[in-house]
């Protein structure tokens, strides 16, 4: 479903990704882990298309097609879903009237008939249960004085209402107590099917505890640098990243 | 400097032909005032005495000779009044008015010759340039009276300008009285035929009694060759609510003045205002609210959206006298420039001498919001939608005080157009 080979991004004149090889296939969960300034926002972003970033080496393959020159809105029609870690506030804009924005325009993109507002409503009441999310929270602006746990509940409901196909998850973890991280944990496991794909990345393990990947990649300094099932999340909490990087600067 | 100055004023002085009182006052006062020289502070970055004398010769003033059917311009709004001037003259014949309608009074004053004591009883041409200008060439002026306790018609005015052959003139004058308890929402627009420059200077003037509530709301989405100077002067009485709403999307220079004197207790004075502007277009927005009683309230908000090389103004005058305790004075203007050549100047000035006020203002400038666009379009929806949810967002606050669903439909429609192009 998605390679990454030798993939290179930077910022200004910082060279963030030093070569990224990944593949996923439909139905895996992979967490990509790492401590601070690794590379893994970076990461997220770049799949997602943002453009400070410019991709000055490697490839990006979804499906078969070269991501690389789409612009957000394609690879987001395409399939690739980012839950932000910081969600975007958006003053006078509610989260009901954006999303049917954008669910129509992605539906349209693959060939699907746009939702007329019954359909589309029905539609949501069906996705709110999956995260808990409350109605009232919808009419409101989007991200908007929402807490925490509010915010990346929205995130896991535009998820599950635009239906992607690869859903990456940018430390969906940060800022939630243990009772929303279970709601949206619950809400992804809810989504996840032999279709598609997550790729959850997270500093700590314990949204792996709820999530629970098939693969675990350690990022460091712009590279992966460490492969493992999911007990190397494991033993990344109980000994730390240090480990690691002295492995990493022992080979270098 | 001196010589070309003296030149303009002199110009025009010897086109005003001044009969009555009221012309030869508004004469004397202009004379004596002169048009704001480059150094005036409230014109700092409006020069408008370069910007008349560049653009005009102030040879003779234009006549209104266009064959227009006056109500294919009009709003469809049924039981409603629409009312017409021609080059700045008010045509009562060619107005439309609600038949039988017992909420208001309205008419044509010939300043020529009447005698009207409201004209000029609340703006203050002594001190204000325009407003003399307007006095000395007033002719046929329009003045409107809502009963007391009346919900008054709908009121469309509409500005017809024809500068087919010639550059033109218009200096419409208007009065409106809102009795005791009445309550009345206007709406203006200007409909332009030719291509000639004009010169558009009009003064409005309200009255606004205890309890009562008007709204004046303008759409300025004029041709380029349109020069505005707009002025509207309003009085409140005890616990009345006044509302101005200023929609300004093109035209070559527009300057709004507004100037709310709150002289009662418990009153709102509301300025919302747009400017959506691209190309060359010079819009300065000039406001005044001057709270003379306790327990009142004004607010403003100003949003602006700045494309091409175009230029806005905003200057926001808040005074509190000493005698306006317990007054909330609310100030806002927000700007997004999407050129590199797009200029904002935006000043709030705050004066207050009382001491148990609440008073905020606040001005902010900025460019698009790349987190939030970026954000939208990972939803998958088109970077064009993703500017013009924003935007559009961004501007929709400045519309709650407009009632007519027509106009508020017709100002998104300009709001929609004016993001889309570029």
């Amino acid at each position: 479903m998605l390679k990454i080979e030798n993939l290179q991004a930077k910022i200004e004149d910082k060279q963030i990704l030093k070569g990224i090889n990944l593949e996923v296939k439909p139905g895996e969960v992979h967490a990509i882990m790492g401590p601070n300034g690794s590379g893994k926002s970076t990461l997220a972003s770049v799949l997602a298309g943002r453009e400070d970033y410019e991709v000055n080496g490697g490839s990006i393959t979804f499906q078969g097609e070269d991501l690389t020159d789409l612009s957000p809105e394609d690879r987001a029609r395409a399939g690739i879903f980012l839950a932000f870690q910081y969600p975007i506030e958006i003053p006078g804009v509610s989260t009901t009237n954006f999303l049917k924005t954008a669910l129509n325009q992605v539906r349209v993109a693959r060939g699907l008939k746009p939702m007329d507002a019954v359909s589309f409503l029905k539609e949501m009441k069906e996705k709110m249960k999956l995260v808990e999310i409350d109605q009232a929270l919808l009419s409101r602006s989007l991200n908007e004085g929402f807490s925490g746990g509010e915010k990346k509940r929205n995130e896991i409901f535009q998820m599950a209402m635009l239906e992607p196909k690869l859903s990456i998850l940018d430390e969906t973890d940060s800022g939630l107590d243990i009772d929303a991280l279970k709601i949206v944990a619950d809400g992804v496991n809810k989504l996840k099917s032999s279709e598609n794909a997550t790729i959850v990345i997270t500093h700590y393990q314990r949204l792996l505890d709820y999530i629970v990947p098939d693969f675990v990649h350690v990022l460091y300094n712009g590279r992966i640098v460490k492969s493992g099932d999911k007990s190397l999340a494991l033993e990344l909490e109980a000994k730390g990243y240090d480990w690691i990087k002295e492995e990493v600067g022992e080979l270098a | 400097m001196e010589a070309t100055t003296t030149t303009l004023e002199s110009q025009i002085i010897e086109q005003i032909k001044a009969e009555s009182n009221f012309q030869k006052e508004g004469l004397a006062a202009f004379t004596a005032l002169g048009i704001p020289e480059k150094k005036s502070e409230a014109y700092k970055f409006t020069p408008i005495k370069s910007i008349l004398s560049k653009n005009f010769d102030w040879s003779t003033r234009g006549e209104f000779n266009a064959q227009v059917n006056f109500e294919d311009a009009f709003y469809p709004v049924e039981n409603a009044n629409h009312l017409v001037f021609l080059n700045g003259v008010y045509s009562h014949k060619d107005s439309k008015l609600q038949a039988d309608d017992n909420s208001m009074t309205i008419k044509a004053v010939d300043l020529t010759h009447e005698v009207h004591a409201a004209f000029g009883s609340v703006a203050d041409q002594k001190n204000d340039a325009f407003t003399a200008w307007n006095s000395a060439n007033s002719t046929a002026a329009l003045h409107i009276e809502v009963s007391k306790n009346k919900q008054g018609t709908p009121t469309f005015i509409y500005h017809f300008v024809d500068s087919e052959n010639q550059e033109t003139y218009a200096f419409p004058r208007i009065f409106v009285k809102s009795n005791t308890g009445s309550e009345l929402s206007i709406y203006e627009k200007l409909v332009v035929k030719g291509d000639h420059k004009a010169f558009i200077n009009s003064t409005i003037e309200a009255n606004v009694d205890a309890n009562a509530s008007l709204k004046y709301t303008k759409t300025q989405n004029y041709p380029s060759n349109i020069f505005a100077v707009e002025g509207i002067f309003a009085k409140q009485d005890t616990s009345s609510r006044f509302y101005t709403n200023t929609f300004s999307f093109s035209g070559a220079v527009i300057r709004n003045n507004i100037v709310i004197a709150i002289d009662g207790e418990n009153c709102e004075g509301h300025m919302n205002g747009i400017y959506l502007i691209d190309g060359k277009t010079h819009v300065d927005n000039n406001t005044a609210v001057d709270h003379k009683a306790p327990n009142t309230y004004s607010n403003e908000l100003y949003k602006g959206i700045l494309k091409g090389q175009s230029k806005g103004v905003f200057n926001g005058k808040i005074y509190v006298r000493p005698a306006a305790q317990k007054t909330n004075a609310f100030q806002a203007n927000n700007n997004v420039l999407l050129s590199e050549n797009a200029t904002i100047n935006t000043k709030p000035q705050l004066e207050i001498w009382a001491d148990d006020v609440k008073c905020s203002h606040g001005c902010t400038v900025g460019q698009l919001d790349e987190d939030a666009i970026f954000y939208l379009r990972a939803r998958g929806i088109s970077k064009d939608d993703a500017i013009s949810l924003v935007l559009n967002a961004f501007t929709k606050d400045t519309l709650n005080q407009v009632d007519e669903e027509l106009i508020k439909e017709n100002i998104l429609e300009l709001i929609e157009k004016g993001l889309k192009n570029g």
